[in-house]
């Protein structure tokens, strides 16, 4: 659009102008904000997750990673899914309790113990894990996850929230 | 912005074809601000703003809408009481449905009244009233989709309407349904009707209706 001079039918052109702007700005905003809102809302719902017993106590040896698989049904949208992990829980020399998730921090695939070497490894990239869940080898940026634990009248509780 | 502006302007020249679009004379006679009752020839405008509304918030209820039995009414639901700003979402898309439908009768009303219709506008005529048909196949189509008692006997009384037609009545409704009872076929075919046909056919013939329009200027009062 050409700059307007100073002579009062452009002043006056210029004043529309602005004022069309103002009404599309506030449209604009009008619109964008519940219709940005309504496409990322799902994002922003936090998952409630429950503590589910998954081991016992008493069964674990000290040392040897115990694999357990969990499910719990969640809210897809308007309906529910169940959903199906695996993790492992540890019984350390201590006697402290903890729980990683099989998936690896690399890409996420599924980590195995292995049993003669004492470490997870995961089969897609090499990444290897020791006990606690640090990386020992290969490119996982990051420890296995930890989730939450609990330990109750000997049975282990986990929730699929990390710790 | 005007920087970026004035670099596509630069390159593409943009200038000549955006005064043709918006920024022209308005005649005297069409203009609210000389002619009060010129606020009638706002209505084409209007519609157009409307089914821009209704384009709008409906790309984005197909986010979360699902055309299928099992999860028609229960997907709209979620949108309707779960979603943030579901409600208003939809709300537009509701209401505007029926505005759309007021306006552009008000539309074709001005049309009638300042005589517009006549040579040599006939085939905008015309092509306002598929305009209109396609505004009308939205509002049959989309009524559908809730898949609520209301929807469901609607569409029903609706084809059964078809079915009175001599000879081929049947086979309309049958074509209409995907079948002899409204169900899961009617459902997936209204909605892609819904949301792919009718907006290829009302946007070609916005295109040509507005076309039209620049082509042959605004009609002179009578």
């Amino acid at each position: 659009m050409e700059l307007p001079e100073a002579n009062e039918t452009l002043s006056r052109r210029r004043f529309f102008v602005n004022g069309i702007k103002v009404v599309a700005g506030l449209l604009g905003l009008g619109l964008g904000i519940p219709l940005v809102g309504f496409f990322i809302a799902p994002a922003l719902k936090k998952e409630q997750h429950d503590w589910i017993a998954i081991a016992d106590l008493n069964l674990m040896n000290a040392g040897e990673p115990a694999k357990v698989t969990y499910q719990y049904t969640r809210r897809d949208g308007w309906k529910t899914a169940e959903t199906r992990k695996t993790a492992f829980v540890v019984k350390h020399a201590d006697g402290k309790i903890t729980a990683l998730t099989n998936k690896c921090t690399h890409l996420g695939c599924g980590v195995e113990w292995n049993a003669s070497s004492k470490q997870f490894t995961c089969p897609c990239h090499g990444g290897v894990f020791d006990i606690q869940g640090n990386v020992t080898a290969g490119p996982p940026p990051k420890p296995l996850t930890r989730l939450m634990v609990k330990v109750e009248v000997n049975k282990i509780f986990i929730k699929d929230a990390q710790q | 912005m005007s920087r970026i502006y004035k670099f596509l302007d630069d390159r593409l020249n943009l200038s000549p074809l955006l005064k043709e679009i918006a920024d022209h004379q308005v005649p005297d006679h069409a203009n609210p601000l000389k002619t009060p009752t010129a606020l009638i020839y706002c209505f084409g405008g209007i519609c157009l703003f409307i089914l821009l509304l209704q384009i709008l918030t409906g790309v984005f209820l197909m986010l979360y809408y699902v055309p299928s039995p099992d999860n028609a009414y229960a997907g709209v639901n979620y949108i309707q009481n779960e979603l943030a700003f579901g409600g208003l979402v939809r709300g537009i898309h509701r209401v505007g449905a029926s505005a759309a439908v007021v306006m552009v009768f008000l539309h074709m009303m001005r049309v009638v009244l300042t005589g517009s219709y006549k040579n040599p506008r006939e085939l905008n005529w015309i092509v306002g009233i598929v305009l209109l048909l396609t505004v009308m196949g939205f509002c049959f189509t989309g009524y559908l989709l809730p898949w609520d008692q209301k929807a469901y006997w609607a569409t029903t009384v609706g084809v059964n309407m078809v079915e009175s037609i001599p000879l081929v009545g049947n086979f309309l409704a049958a074509a209409l349904r995907g079948g002899s009872e409204v169900g899961m076929l009617t459902l997936v075919r209204f909605y892609v009707v819904h949301v792919m046909f009718l907006p290829a056919l009302l946007v070609i013939f916005l295109a040509a209706h507005f076309f039209m329009v620049r082509r042959q200027g605004i009609s002179r009062p009578l």
